[in-house]
């Protein structure tokens, strides 16, 4: 028997991968650092290019792995998938084609194999969260930082006695053929990027952010309301290349945030009646097809301002006053807005250093590069090492898929 | 933007921005809805319709700058503007859109919304009086070169009533009334 | 042989009654039946459509629904009047709104705007329906190379979408006479002449970068389509000698004068001599 494949992080490239290694026969072990898997797709709403609600993609319906909303995934079901969550790689030794990985497993409270939601345990202690309806595992999870005395008591009422609280902490060294690297990206906190007042007044949010706002499934339940207060947002301000395409910051182009700011100004115009957005941009970069989004856009009425913010202040009445320097018109304009969304750079998620060094592959920026930039394949990075998805830098989800499954063929051909 | 600066004492600030809230949002769609004025939201501000323009170079608001100016809402800029009016209707502009939108047409929708405020320059309003008043732009002064040429006399098949009963019932006659 | 209903506007027969004449005997010589519109009002021009669209609208509906009821194609020399009613024509066939709106007005003179019939520029007219092949065949004084650049004139040209005329039309009818086309830079540029109201130095300074681009690419003379563009050009030669010393000596000739030269016909029958810059150079041309 040939060793497994591990593949790291379970967003939608990692369960891409896993999922259809598995379905060709190939014993895959999935991990993911946390309890739930889905990655930075989980709370998105709409997706482009298709406009499919994020929780059950039309495009996909045949493909149990990637559409959330159904009860047992493929990810769970899938007898040649070996799912871990809350687990982090501790270590890697071997060599190309037979690594050993040393596994740190998180304690797991609730078996999610048991597990039918049935909610008595929430309902009895605060340690325990239904993160999503549609979330996979399709399981509670537990906070032991929490704990309270309803927790004991849920352990011991759990109907299918799926809770353990007294599970540890484990280790456990597997050994494996190929290693995916599919840990995708992070969106920068961009308190940094001081003009814009991140952190310090609530009705500054990131695109991110916003985006949970406007899941049905979030706290406001899709409605757009200011941080500060819950007052109903009348006015939206968002502002480009924060912390992209800046030396002092990320030096490259995010690329994908022109195309999620456009397809969030299309849902607030089209959908949330009387609010009114402004798009502050250096360059608009709708790439290919996307180009549709920026022309629907401005037929909606969006207001597209060439040019950069001089200042935001904070008013009384819980509004941004926010001056922008709009150089196609030469003049400063002066907004008032309820909520700036500020388009963040997308980094390479914590941690993503140790992985390149441990097994000394090539940095882009910081996201993994390919093995030999002009004859290989992106998706190598190294010798039986491979990347796919956001690990490889800003991609949206069609080309995380994509290179999921060139990783996927180049694997199967090395197998032959 | 208001011209503050008092005599006593400096200005107050350095920057005085354009209060986005003192500005018409209406009046993209009263462009918009006017003759080929349906394109305009379509502007992605490229500047082309400027670098097509052979006078923007005179002008202190390029049509890119216009376009925006409506889209903004600044109506009294845009009315009171002199770059309406010296606008050549050449149409350079609006052929090379990369968004087709009609340029030259939707300035001519402007200049036809400060008719309708009363803001035309002098020499264009004479030319509105003298179709009321002639029935048409040019008449024949030398009529033995057309002799010559045996050409008739007078302009062929010209109806002065024609055009001068329909203009006094529309906004020219109105113009032209106010103006004397 | 086609009929047509011709529209001369004002300014033509005012101004230049050389063109017009000119345009009969080269008509008349391909075979052209050319009867001209009548009861037919001033176009207004584009100062019109500035300042009262609707008005510009009706006064150009009630020509074309004239002229629909003989049903032969309106044909016109002059591209202010071209620009006009090509423009309300395609304006009303695709607003179906205004349609209506002008409708009422004119039913109340009896008429109709149906839009069954076409507006064209008689350039085009003698291109499409007599052909090169036909023009060609009657040129028995070809001006064999001497350079010419064309100025079109904006109306003529664009908005392509509603004017429908391309370049190579009036190229080929140049080409035709055995001249040669002179490209130049400035070729799509404005002569200035809408301008004249609002900003004349700046309508000056258009028409000299005009003439500038022409010379320096070695045009002999300039063939317009257009009185406002032949005129404009035409006379602010003058001015511009006057007041800067500037010579350009560029004759400038409308398009069926050169055709009747190349066809062989006298210089007085189409009024050579009212053109302002003399036309010297192409009689010595021909004589020669
Ligand atoms: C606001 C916003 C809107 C977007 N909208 C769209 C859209 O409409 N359409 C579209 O196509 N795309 C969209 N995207 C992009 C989309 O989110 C990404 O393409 C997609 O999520 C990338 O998936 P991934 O699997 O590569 O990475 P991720 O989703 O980032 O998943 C990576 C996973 O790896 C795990 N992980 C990371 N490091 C480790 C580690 N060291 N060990 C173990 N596990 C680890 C993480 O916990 C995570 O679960 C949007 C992005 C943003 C920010
Ligand atoms: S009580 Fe048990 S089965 Fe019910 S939700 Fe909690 S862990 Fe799941
Ligand atoms: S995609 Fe747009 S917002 Fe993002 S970095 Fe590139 S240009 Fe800036
Ligand atoms: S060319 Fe068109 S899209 Fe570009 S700035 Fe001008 S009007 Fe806007
Ligand atoms: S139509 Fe007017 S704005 Fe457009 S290019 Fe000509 S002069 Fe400039």
């Amino acid at each position: 028997m040939t060793d497994p494949v591990l593949v790291i992080g379970a967003g939608v490239a990692g369960m891409t991968a896993a999922v259809e290694l598995a379905d060709n026969g190939v014993k895959t072990i999935l991990i993911d650092r946390k309890s739930t898997i889905g990655g930075n797709a989980l709370e998105l709403y709409k997706a482009f290019p298709t406009d499919d609600c994020f929780y059950c993609f039309e495009g996909n319906r045949w493909r149990p792995g990637i559409r959330k909303c159904f009860y047992r995934s493929a990810m769970v079901d899938q007898p040649n998938i070996d799912l871990k969550t809350d687990t982090r790689v501790k270590g890697i030794s071997g060599t190309p084609g037979k690594f050993s990985v040393i596994l740190d497993l998180g304690p797991q409270y609730v078996d999610p194999k048991r597990c039918t939601l049935c909610g008595l345990c929430t309902n009895v202690s605060e340690a325990f969260l239904l993160a999503s309806p549609q979330c996979q595992p399709q399981a509670v999870s537990y906070d032991p930082e929490k704990t309270d005395d309803g927790a004991k008591k849920a352990e011991d009422e759990c109907p299918t006695q799926a809770i353990n609280l007294s599970a540890i902490q484990t280790e456990e060294t597997v050994t494996v053929s190929d290693i995916v690297i599919a840990t995708g990206y992070h969106e920068m906190k961009p308190s940094v990027v001081d003009e814009y007042g991140y952190g310090k007044l609530p009705n500054v949010i990131t695109q991110l952010e916003l985006a949970q706002m406007l899941d049905p499934n979030g706290e406001s339940a899709g409605a757009l309301v200011r941080p500060s207060d819950g007052a109903q947002v009348k006015n939206v301000m968002m502002i480009q290349c924060v912390g992209s395409r800046d030396e002092n910051y990320y030096p490259f182009c995010s690329k994908i945030c022109c195309v999620f700011a456009l397809k969030h100004a299309n849902i607030i115009s089209s959908e949330r009646n009387d609010s009114r957005v402004s798009v502050v941009y250096m360059d608009i970069r709708t790439y290919d097809q996307h180009e549709r989004y920026y022309r629907e856009t401005r037929d909606a009425g969006v207001e597209f301002v060439r040019g950069r913010v001089s200042r935001v202040e904070s008013q009384k009445d819980g509004t941004l006053d926010v001056h922008v320097y709009d150089s196609l018109l030469n003049r400063y304009l002066k907004f008032t807005v309820d909520l700036l969304v500020l388009s963040s750079a997308l980094e390479p998620p914590e941690a993503a250093d140790e992985l390149l060094s441990s097994l000394g592959l090539n940095s882009a920026s910081g996201y993994v590069g390919p093995a030999d930039p002009i004859s290989e394949n992106e998706v190598v990075a190294g010798e039986h090492v491979y990347a796919c998805g956001g690990a490889l830098g800003p991609a949206e989800v069609p080309e995380s898929v994509n290179q999921a499954r060139a990783v996927v063929s180049k694997i199967l051909q090395g197998r032959k | 933007m208001t011209e503050t600066e008092e005599k006593t004492g400096p200005p107050v600030t350095l920057i005085d921005p354009i209060d986005m809230t003192k500005l018409d949002p209406k009046f993209r769609n009263d462009i918009s809805s006017m003759p080929n004025g349906e394109e305009l939201s379509a502007c992605f501000a490229c500047s082309t319709c400027t670098a097509a323009c052979p006078i923007a170079n005179q002008w202190d608001y390029m049509p890119h700058q216009l376009i925006r100016m409506i889209l903004l809402g600044m109506r009294d800029e845009v009315l009171s503007s002199k770059e309406i009016w010296e606008c050549l209707t050449c149409f350079q502009c609006q052929e090379r859109c990369p968004q087709k939108v009609r340029v030259t047409d939707i300035f001519f929708d402007c200049k036809n919304l400060a008719a309708e405020e009363g803001h035309v320059p002098e020499n264009v309003l004479a030319l509105g009086k003298t179709l009321v008043d002639k029935g048409q732009l040019y008449e024949v002064i030398n009529d033995w070169e057309r002799e010559d040429l045996d050409l008739e006399p007078e302009v062929p098949g010209l109806s002065i009533e024609g055009i001068q009963s329909i203009l006094k019932s529309t906004r020219t006659g109105k113009l032209v009334e106010d103006g004397e | 042989m086609p009929v047509y209903s011709l529209y001369m506007g004002c300014s033509v027969p005012a101004n230049y009654p050389n063109y017009e004449a000119a345009m009969f005997k080269v008509a008349e010589a391909l075979g052209m039946n050319l009867n001209y519109l009548e009861d037919v009002a001033c176009c207004g021009s584009p100062n019109l459509r500035s300042i009262d669209t609707f008005g510009w609208l009706l006064v150009n509906a009630r020509t074309i629904a004239i002229a629909e009821k003989s049903g032969h194609d309106i044909v016109t020399p002059c591209n202010g009047c071209f620009g006009s009613l090509k423009d309300v024509l395609h304006h009303l066939t695709h607003h179906k709104d205004d349609l209506k709106k002008i409708n009422v007005e004119l039913k109340k003179m009896g008429l109709e705007f149906k839009g069954s019939i076409n507006v064209r520029h008689i350039i085009e007219a003698m291109y499409t329906d007599i052909g090169i092949e036909e023009i060609k065949k009657r040129v028995t004084k070809p001006l064999d190379g001497v350079g010419i650049a064309i100025h079109y004139g904006c109306h003529l040209l664009r908005p392509l979408d509603v004017t429908e005329f391309r370049p190579e039309i009036l190229q080929e009818m140049v080409d035709a006479t055995g001249a040669t086309v002179i490209d130049y830079p400035l070729w799509k540029q404005c002569c200035g002449a809408t301008v004249l109201p609002v900003n004349e130095q700046l309508a000056i300074r258009l028409a000299r970068d005009k003439l500038k681009s022409m010379k320096d690419a070695g045009a002999v003379f300039i063939t317009v389509v257009c009185p406002a563009c032949g005129n404009q050009l035409d006379l602010q030669q003058l001015g511009l000698k006057d007041s800067y010393g500037e010579v350009y000596d560029l004759p400038v000739l409308l398009y069926p004068q050169i055709l009747a030269l190349a066809m062989g016909m006298n210089e007085e029958e189409i009024g050579l001599s009212m053109n302002r810059v003399p036309a010297d150079p192409i009689l010595d041309h021909l004589s020669g």
